[in-house]
């Protein structure tokens, strides 16, 4: 008897927990992609929904329809706005799959956090999904471009985003490193940013159709003072952040070559303002390949003052160069370093004095580090972080360590004739 | 006891065997006139032989009937006194010699009936290693066994099971290696059967095993001879049942059942990563709709966005729920694996094109069923036939995985693993514990498990089954 008691407590607790929500896939209206904007303060909820029949039929016929559906809701709040597009959409979304937010440009800048409360909540979503901030517009306005050969619009999103190790001119914040962000002393977030961009015309013979004429570019990232976005910085400040960071995984620098001359007589190449500048006439540049990046954030206090320190060694190789320069010589390639440890110094002492004057806010983490090597201080000056950073020094040493130069040692329009 | 008189005998006889039409009571008289007879059963002595060498002798050159033994020239002679004993011998292929005034009979063992010749075993066919294969009758059984370990410490054990069909029972193994644990254990079982009838060795299997309720099964059995050899050779119990060329081994261990014999002929890397691949299957086979019908109803964030995608796309317009489905595709296997074993041959290729097309194809044409549940199902059915020898557990297992799936998810197929864990790792087969060598942990039977291990580094025998004389051979001189 007693057995049977405790076999039935046993069959029982099975049920308490387990997954008693099945849902047929037949059921199911898979979203990919969620766009939130704000209409007449209102949370406007645009979901792109995949199509199955369309899936099923565009391997053997030519498909009718598209591979996606939009659908759209209008709430309070997210959840209710995910609850009016039941009454008009016929299948019940299942956001599981669902890997980018865009947000419209005014849903960022009322604040987020008191906001997407609802994605972090709910069992369902991923908390790696892509956040990105519809650059200067509505974020339904971006969704449906699809300028990639991936059939889902999503997978091309997602795909740009993730060739952030490529090219790190973008930031691939997701849903979790965001809040993790936002709850970093004395670090405020950047997250990246998708614009709409119209393409050059390529087939003159045809004629322009709707959506095939724009592209999509995540060049760029959106900082948020708190969690309100108060401004947009390009691609190479963005790079710059993500080497203070230490995200730097990839990508190339690009940087004046440096003019191999006679000893002694060798001269500075010519000032730039930070890396890839507007080109000067003439100028040659050339490019460093990263291997390996690491850097080293310190904050130093001096006598009440503080100065704010980065360190960054870069291992690369040599991608391209242009000028006339041997780079089979030692010193040459010593040169090289030089002006690309240059390039990185200035393209970040500028994003540096961006978020400093024109934002007045700490987005690089320099709190964080602050916060560490003086917790008693941090306690009193936490509350004025921003307006010290505002103020403080800035000390940037960069070591660049090119151990390859590729295939060729010479650059080819230097052989004939020099 | 035997009468005298050959008439009271005669009547004896024909009252104990019920006046049966096979029974051939033949009555002779020699040149010198002795009254004698004669007693068989028809089909199960040689006839041949009968006539030419005990009746031509017996007729012709029998003086007295003191001179039978002298008169017939075999090795195979038996006085015998009892009734009991002579039905016995009857029965068992021997022809019995009666003569007047004579208290006793001779019984002469000249048995020959229709066998079937040794060739290769259906279930357990092999690309290299011997081809023989055990038959129906127990004394070929024997010397098959006998060839294969040439020694006196192979022993043989008889003992006849079963009231009415009397089958000849033969318990094998060798002597100084066998885990007399295991072996008492056996006869102990063995001599508490008490059936009418042992058609089979399965029969016996099922009266002898440990836990008679379990799905499991913990009595191995093979056809042929190099394996049972290697069982005995280890420390094991072969039983040999008359009728069957099905011989038991004991105790079992769960890895035996991915184990062949090919594993230890070919070279050992291949034959670990066979040994990988059958325990990777065995796991698909058992998992694999479960699992599907799991992820599918309630963990669609698991499968991978483009593949749910098109796993969305082929049920569309399918109109039974996956778990439905997916149990009546797994019936459906089931239904046609075994009318393909009984159908005869000539019938067998409709089933495969019947099975093959309008299963497969046209059902998922016709929108019944999506095309991933049938490619689940064949991968299913695939993987099954990897490790023959533990089918019956993988079918019955893969339907409570499956309910499980279907109802509770993937919370419901883990508890599934764990029931199918722990039956293995509690169960025992003659005392010994059926996870060997995982649990416990073995480290001798651990480099004959998944992996297997060159066979110049099988130093010991499984510790475990033979408790005596481990060491097989030298260890390998170091340097």
């Amino acid at each position: 008897m007693k057995k049977i008691v405790l076999l039935s407590f046993f069959i029982l607790s099975l049920l308490l927990t387990g997954c008693w929500n099945a849902r047929e896939l037949n059921e199911l209206g898979l979203t990919l992609v969620i766009g939130l904007d704000l209409v007449d303060d209102k949370v406007l909820v645009t979901a792109e929904v995949v199509n199955p029949t369309y899936s099923q039929q565009s391997s053997t016929t030519t498909g009718q329809g598209s591979y996606v559906k939009y659908v759209q809701g209008v709430g309070n709040n997210i959840y209710e706005a995910y609850r009016d597009i039941t009454l008009k959409f016929d299948r019940g979304l299942s956001i599981v799959h669902n890997r980018v937010f865009i947000l419209g440009e005014d849903f960022a800048k009322k604040g987020l956090v008191s906001q997407i409360d609802e994605l972090y909540r709910d069992v369902e979503q991923r908390e790696t999904a892509y956040l990105l901030v519809a650059k200067g517009g509505k974020a339904y306005e971006v969704m449906g471009i699809n300028s990639g050969l991936e059939e889902l619009p999503s997978n091309y999103i997602t795909k740009i985003v993730e060739n952030f190790k490529y090219n790190p001119k973008t930031v691939d914040t997701n849903l979790v490193q965001y809040i993790k962000q936002y709850y970093k002393m004395g670090h405020h977030s950047i997250i990246g940013t998708i614009e709409k961009k119209e393409k050059k015309v390529i087939d003159q013979t045809v004629e322009k159709t709707g959506t095939q004429d724009y592209e999509l570019s995540v060049i760029g990232s959106a900082i948020f003072n708190e969690d309100v976005l108060v401004g947009y910085l390009n691609g190479n400040d963005t790079k710059s952040v993500n080497f203070v960071m230490n995200k730097i995984r990839g990508g190339i620098i690009t940087f004046p070559t440096p003019t191999a001359q006679v000893e002694g007589s060798s001269t500075p190449p010519p000032p730039v303002e930070g890396e890839m500048p507007n080109k000067q006439k003439d100028q040659n540049l050339s490019s460093v390949i990263v291997i390996k990046n690491n850097t080293k954030n310190d904050v130093e206090m001096v006598d009440g003052n503080i100065k704010l320190k980065t360190k960054i060694e870069l291992r690369g190789s040599l991608g391209e160069v242009v000028g006339n320069i041997d780079v089979a010589e030692k010193e040459n390639i010593i040169k090289l370093e030089e002006a690309c440890s240059k390039a990185i110094e200035d393209g970040i002492k500028r994003a540096f004095k961006k978020a400093q004057k024109e934002y007045g806010i700490d987005i690089f983490g320099y709190g964080l580090v602050f916060h560490r090597k003086y917790p008693e201080e941090w306690k009193r000056i936490k509350k004025d972080w921003d307006e010290i950073f505002s103020q403080a020094d800035f000390e940037i040493e960069v070591n660049t360590d090119i151990i390859r130069t590729g295939l060729i040692n010479t650059p080819i329009n230097k052989i004939k004739g020099k | 006891m035997i009468w005298k008189k050959i008439s009271l005998n005669k009547r004896e006889i024909m009252e104990k065997f019920n006046n049966t039409s096979d029974l051939v009571l033949y009555e002779f008289e020699t040149n010198s006139n002795i009254k004698m007879m004669a007693c068989y059963i028809e089909g199960f002595i040689d006839r041949e032989l009968f006539d030419r060498d005990i009746l031509k002798p017996l007729i012709l050159d029998l003086k007295k009937v003191k001179d039978i033994k002298r008169t017939i020239l075999t090795s195979k002679i038996k006085e015998i006194d009892s009734m009991e004993n002579l039905i016995e011998d009857i029965l068992s292929g021997n022809i019995a010699i009666f003569a007047e005034d004579l208290p006793l009979s001779y019984t002469i063992e000249l048995s020959k009936w229709e066998k079937r010749a040794v060739e290769e075993p259906e279930s357990e066919s092999v690309v290299r290693g011997p081809k023989e294969g055990f038959i129906e009758d127990i004394f070929v059984n024997k010397s098959l066994l006998r060839r294969k370990l040439r020694t006196n410490n192979l022993v043989f054990e008889d003992l006849v099971l079963g009231k009415q069909t009397r089958t000849k029972i033969s318990i094998a193994y060798l002597q100084g290696i066998v885990n007399k644990r295991v072996l008492e254990e056996v006869k102990k079982r063995l001599s508490k059967i008490d059936i009418d009838g042992v058609l089979e060795s399965g029969y016996i299997e099922q009266l002898i095993e440990d836990r008679p309720y379990s799905i499991i099964a913990t009595i191995e059995n093979t056809e042929k001879p190099d394996v049972a050899a290697a069982k005995i050779l280890e420390g094991r119990v072969a039983i040999l049942c008359d009728g069957t060329p099905h011989v038991l081994t004991v105790p079992r261990l769960f890895i035996e059942g991915v184990m062949t014999s090919e594993d230890y002929y070919v070279r050992p890397y291949y034959a670990s990563f066979l040994r990988f691949l059958r325990v990777t299957a065995l796991l698909i086979s058992v998992f694999s709709p479960g699992v599907y019908v799991a992820l599918q109803l309630y963990h669609q964030e698991m499968i991978p966005t483009v593949l749910l995608i098109s796993m969305m796309g082929a049920r569309e317009g399918v109109p039974l729920p996956v778990a439905l489905e997916t149990l009546l595709m797994v019936l459906t296997l089931e239904v046609t694996k075994e009318s393909g074993v009984r159908l005869p041959k000539a019938v067998g290729t409709t089933v495969s094109i019947v099975g093959t097309l309008v299963l497969g194809q046209a059902a998922v044409q016709a929108g019944i069923v999506s095309a991933p549940t049938v490619i689940i199902i064949a991968i299913t059915a695939i993987s099954e036939f990897v490790v023959p020898a533990l089918v019956q557990g993988v079918v019955l297992y893969r339907l409570i995985i499956l309910l499980l799936g279907s109802f509770l998810g993937l919370y419901g197929t883990t508890c599934g693993l764990i029931i199918y864990i722990t039956q293995i790792i509690t169960t025992e087969s003659f005392g010994i514990p059926f996870g060997l060598p995982f649990t416990p942990i073995n480290k001798e039977g651990l480099k004959d498990s998944i992996v297997r291990f060159p066979i110049w580094s099988f130093i010991y025998r499984p510790k475990a089954i033979a408790k005596r004389n481990i060491r097989r051979q030298k260890p390998p001189r170091k340097g």
